[in-house]
Order: C-alpha cells, then structure tokens, then sequence
C-alpha cells in the first residue's frame, strides 16, 4: 500500500515540470509566421503554380456553363450555406448554372461515385470538398483528362488533381482572429488558459505556435498559464475547462478553444459556474453549437470562416479559370463583392480572415 | 463457506486500501493547492464521472458472473443518442429519461441469451456488439451532434439538497447493488456462476439464467449511465468517447473484481472509479501532462491483479 502510492506521488512529483514554460504546451516546432498587429500584412509570394489543367477544354470563355458542386455531404447546414453563397454568386454572374448534389453523408466512395457519374453525364465544372484528398485524386483527374474544369474548396484534394483550391483560413489568420478577439474581451494583461484536442494533432499544434508568435509580437502582455488536452470529447473538455476554472479561480480571465467541440464545452463550464461576463471564451467552433450561449449573453463571439463567402468564392473562382481570367502566376483574383482575393501556397486562393461572429449576426448562419 | 468470509476480507482490504489512496492523493495535492479540495473541484470530480462509476457498477456485476463486456462504452453512447432523438422530437421528458434503461436492458438481455444459450464467449459475444452499436451509430447519425434540448431535460444538472443528482446516483445504486449483491440468493448466486458454474448448478443454480439476467441489469445501468452522460451539457455528442469501456473495466479490476469472475464488490469499483477521476484533476492542479493518466492507470491494473494473484497463491 505504501509503495503504491509512494509510487503514485512520486511519478507525479518527477514530472512535474521544473522551469516555467518558454512554449506554449500544444504548439509544433514548425516555423511560424505572425501577421502584422494591424492593417494589411504584405501578401507572401504563391510560389509556382502546382494546381493541375483540363485537357483539350472547350472554349468556354464567357459562355454558359453548368457547373455542379460536390459537397463532402449534403443535408447538413454547413454545406446548405455554401451552396447558397454560390447560387447567390451564379444569380450576380449570371452566366454560370451550379447544381448542388453529393452524398447523404460523409463517404469517400459515395463521394468518388457521384463525381464519376457526374463526369459522364457531362458538365463543364465541377467544385468539390473532398472527404479525403487522396481518394478523390483518381477520379477528379479523370474529369480533367475530360476537359472539365476542376476547383475545390473547404476541403482539398491532392494539389494536380485540381486547378485550384479556395482555401478558407491559414494557420497565421487563425491566430489573429484568437488573440485579437481574446485581447479584446480579456484586456492586454489577462491569463487565459488554452483547451485543445491533443499536443500532436496537426491543426491544433500548428494554430497554437502561431498564436505564440503572433501573441509574443503583437499581445506581449497577455498571460498564458497552460494548455489541457480533452481529445474531441464533449464531456471531457467540459471537465477540463471546469478544472482550469477551479484551478486558477479569479486568475483565469480567459479560455481558448482550439476544437468545435472544446469551445462549447468550455462556454457550458463557464455558464454552469455562474461566471459569464467573468471568463471569457475565445475559440473556433460552429455557430449553431454558440448560439444558445451567445445568444443568452454568457459568450460575446465565436470564430469561423464565413461559409457563405466560401461557396461565393468558390464559384467565383470557378467563372475566371473558365475564362481564362484567373491563370497560374497570378498572386490575387477579383472576387466580385469580396474584392480582391490572396493567392497562396501556389495554387491556392485564399477567402481572408476569419469571421467572428457575434450575437448581432450569428442567428444567420444555421450551421 | 471459509472460503466466501475470505473473499469477503480480501476485497474489503481493497476497498479500505482505495479510500486510503484518496484521501492521500487530496491530502497531497490539497497542499500543494488548496483550490484542489475546494467544494467546486469535489464537485467537479464527482459530477463529472459519476456516470463512469455507475456503469462500473453494472460492468462489476459481469466479471463477477465470469464474463467480461467490451461494448459498453458504444452502448453508452447508442442509448444517450436515443435519449436525445426521444426528447428532440417531442416525446415526454420522463420517456427520453426511461427508454435508455429499457432498451439498454433489451440489448444486453440478447448479448447474455447469446453467451448463456449459444455458448459465445462474452469477450466475442461483446466485441461483435461493439462493432454494431458503434457503426450503426455513425452510420445513423453521420456524426451530428443532438442540440436543441429542452429545458428540464437535463437530469444530471438537477440538485437535491445541494448535492448534485450523479452523485446521489453513483452512491445510491453503489448501495443498493452492495446490499443485493451481499444479501440476496440472486447476489451469491452471481458469485457461485463466476467462481464455479458446475457447482453452482449442482448446487441447484441456473447458470443461464444468471448470466442473462446479470447481462440485463448491466443493461438497465447502462440506460442510467447514458441518461447522465446525454444531461450533463446543451449538446449531446453523437460518437463515444475514446476508450470509455477500457476505463469502465478498468474501474472494476482496480476495485477489486476478479477478472477471472467470482470475486470482488461494487463498492471497490466506485471507489476506484472516484480515485481515476481525482487523478485526471489532480495532473492539471500538478501541471501533470493527462497522458500520465493512462499510464497510472497501467500501473493500478497492474499492481491490483499481481496482488489478487498473490492472494490466491498464497490461498493455494
């Protein structure tokens, strides 16, 4: 019995870490690249152009074409907004026909299906999300090998396998929009502590080294005190967050959740305790899922990308490498009432920064 | 008759060993942070598992009886997912709180018929269960989360005289299975299937007909499990949380149950269930990364079955 928990107390004790923390627990080694602190941030060069190309495409410039978008699912509110972002781009345009169609749920093989069948009944564009980038490969270049234009968003398929990709947010814009949201609840000077998935998943530790960057650089006074893992489990980021409150008691001003699941999880922790309007929650997460904290004043804002500008976007996008407006070397792309768009990562067009959404319009989006 | 007085001592030495640790590990990082022993964290703990150590309670029953179930965490999830859809579409409160105990109840009944009457082993038996339950669920709700619960709804939330109802579920159905499994000819009959099927028949036991019935309770306790679970938050997740039935078990064996059946109580594997829970907190209050979570409850399992071993050695 002793030794047990001389065991147990001892393995606690050994681990605990020393020195304070230089890096912020989560993030990657990678290199970072903050944005400016305010205004524009000189745009990166794309690089040379590794999006794929039709063969032997009709001349399609400035005709009528039909177009048909291929979700990673359809029947869900995420992709009913950008479908409605790229009808109210085909109404402005009014040259371009895009059909919505895709599988009841998220399935690479449903998904592979509906493309090839779309393929052979003949269309001149295809947009797609793809459910897995490597699985789609085939299939979307078949439809290249077919001479149909090929564009992706929201999700992307390997970069030959399409011409471009309208990408919604990069890791450096993701950390601006959370730190400058939490500066701005918390004041310059608040600790916060960080709620993420696990310290190795991908996207998580990439969006948590650039907000050390961008937060060392731009919000030096902001206070990081740690960062728990909760998987991407609802009960278990309640959980977290709950602990990280009765931990730091008055200390904590703020919470950062990395995950759609975290964040919600940690605004019910911060409801439940009767703190709202005392901690704050900053993260990334579906509005539909902030609503009923948002809306009951307890949580100022959630962070996303606007979806309804994605399916503009992409069908934008769609129009100009039909006509031969938008072609490999350019570094930005008028995007109707969007203006003008980014081209990043060398065949990439970039939507801009996320969207914050707050009580006065997050009631509509229903995703 | 020597040899159930001895069972008896061995797991109370158990559960008396379980309450040391904890106290210990509140005293320890009591001190190291006293906000760890504040009323909000206690809560915290307990609420927060509750859930788990009411399935454990279920799970203890099983590997009492000689069998194991490694489709609970699913079934869990399966049955919260029905208890949100019930009350989503309009159906009474009471209805989505009582259909999970019902159906879990179903469920489990046909898993014991299959193990008692087809002669599947549990850890098949289960296994083929786990992949139903966990695929039909993806497959049904494409990964959706169940919002929009009504007020009212939310069980796990409620209070009575200030203490939170998981706990008031945890330890009443903690006592309640204690004293049945103590006191009742069904109680020791779950003994004698798991530690001797063959004398327990000749002994005028039905075997069959105590598993099965074991395997419906756990059932019904799953139903209860979920409900808390679906309560606890606005959202209901629609997917099981990773390795739920790996920490369920791993509460019964650490609470002193057998994993070779016949031995061990439902108030060890609370306790134990309690303890994880107090270990998970108390690696954020140490600045303790939460994988060493996984690796503290290796060593448990480890160090509980290695004495159980011992024990029975030195038993002969």
């Amino acid at each position: 019995m002793k030794k047990l928990m001389t065991a147990l107390l001892g393995a606690s004790l050994l681990s605990t870490p020393v020195a304070a923390q230089s890096a912020w627990t989560g993030g990657d080694d990678q290199p970072t690249s903050p944005l400016a602190c305010s205004g524009e941030s000189p745009a990166p060069e794309p690089g040379e152009y590794n999006g794929g190309a039709p063969e032997n495409a009709p001349d399609r410039k400035g005709k009528d074409i039909t177009v048909v978008d291929i979700p990673k699912l359809v029947g869900v509110g995420y992709f009913a907004s950008t479908a409605s972002g790229m009808q109210e781009a085909a109404k402005e345009l009014g040259n371009i026909t895009i059909n919505t169609d895709g599988p009841t749920r998220a399935n690479i093989d449903e998904q592979i299906t509906f493309v090839d069948n779309y393929i052979t009944s003949g269309v001149d564009g295809i947009l797609f999300a793809a459910n897995d980038p490597v699985a789609i490969a085939p299939v979307l270049k078949k439809a290249l090998a077919a001479g149909i234009n090929v564009v992706g968003y929201d999700a992307d398929a390997q970069a030959d396998a399409r011409q471009w990709f309208v990408n919604q947010a990069l890791p450096n814009g993701v950390a601006k929009s959370m730190m400058d949201q939490l500066a701005s609840e918390i004041g310059e000077e608040g600790s916060f502590a960080i709620v993420t998935s696990t310290f190795t998943t991908p996207n998580q530790a990439r969006w948590i080294s650039e907000m050390q960057a961008y937060t060392e650089k731009c919000h030096p006074k902001l206070k990081f005190l740690e960062t728990v893992e909760a998987q991407e489990d609802n009960i278990l980021s309640f959980n977290q967050a709950q602990t990280l409150i009765n931990k730091y008691g008055d200390e904590l001003k703020g919470i950062l959740g990395m995950t759609s699941v975290a964040t919600p999880a940690a605004a019910e922790a911060v409801q439940q305790n009767g703190l709202c309007g005392k901690v704050s929650v900053v993260g990334l997460a579906l509005p539909n899922a902030m609503k009923p904290y948002i809306n009951g004043d307890c949580i100022k804002s959630t962070i996303l990308w606007n979806t309804v500008d994605l399916g503009y976007a992409a069908a934008e996008v769609m129009r100009q490498v039909v006509d031969g407006t938008l072609k490999p070397g350019d570094t930005t792309v008028k995007a109707g009432r969007l203006g003008e768009l980014q081209i990043v990562n060398q065949s990439q067009v970039l939507l801009g920064a996320p969207k914050v959404f707050t009580k006065d319009d997050i009631n509509d989006f229903d995703f | 008759m020597s040899r159930r007085s001895f069972h008896a001592v061995s797991s109370l030495g158990q559960e008396i060993l379980l309450v040391v640790v904890i106290l210990a590990l509140f005293a320890f990082v009591g001190a190291v942070n006293p906000r760890f022993v504040s009323e909000n964290n206690l809560t915290s703990i307990f609420v927060g598992n509750a859930y788990i150590a009411v399935a454990a309670i279920g799970m203890s029953l099983v590997i009492v009886s000689g069998n194991i179930d490694v489709s609970i965490g699913a079934l869990i999830g399966v049955l919260a997912v029905i208890s949100g859809l019930l009350v989503t579409s309009g159906y009474p409160i009471w209805v989505a709180w009582l259909a999970p105990l019902l159906i879990g109840s179903a469920i489990n009944a046909l898993v014991g018929c299959l193990i008692a009457f087809a002669r599947v082993p549990s850890i098949i038996a289960t296994l083929a269960m786990l992949s139903i339950l966990s695929g039909g669920l993806i497959t049904f709700t494409g990964g959706r989360w169940i919002s929009g619960l009504p007020a009212g709804y939310q069980l796990a939330q409620f209070r009575l005289l200030g203490v939170p109802s998981p706990v008031w579920f945890m330890v009443g159905m903690t006592i309640v299975a204690a004293l049945l499994m103590r006191y009742t000819a069904f109680g020791r009959s779950v003994y004698a299937v798991g530690s001797n099927p063959e004398a327990a028949r000749a002994s005028g036991i039905s075997p069959s007909s105590v598993v099965v019935r074991v395997f419906a309770i756990h059932g019904a306790i799953a139903g209860v499990a979920a409900v808390l679970f679906a309560t606890q938050l606005q959202v209901i997740q629609s997917t099981t949380p990773v390795g739920l039935e790996l920490v369920i078990i791993t509460a019964s064996v650490v609470g002193g149950v057998s994993i070779l059946g016949g031995v061990g109580t439902v108030v060890g594997s609370t306790l134990a269930a309690i303890l994880f829970a107090a270990i998970g907190s108390s690696l954020i209050f140490l600045n303790v990364s939460a994988y060493w979570l996984r690796a503290v409850q290796g060593v448990l399992i480890l160090a509980t079955v290695l004495a159980d071993m011992a024990r029975r050695r030195r038993t002969g």
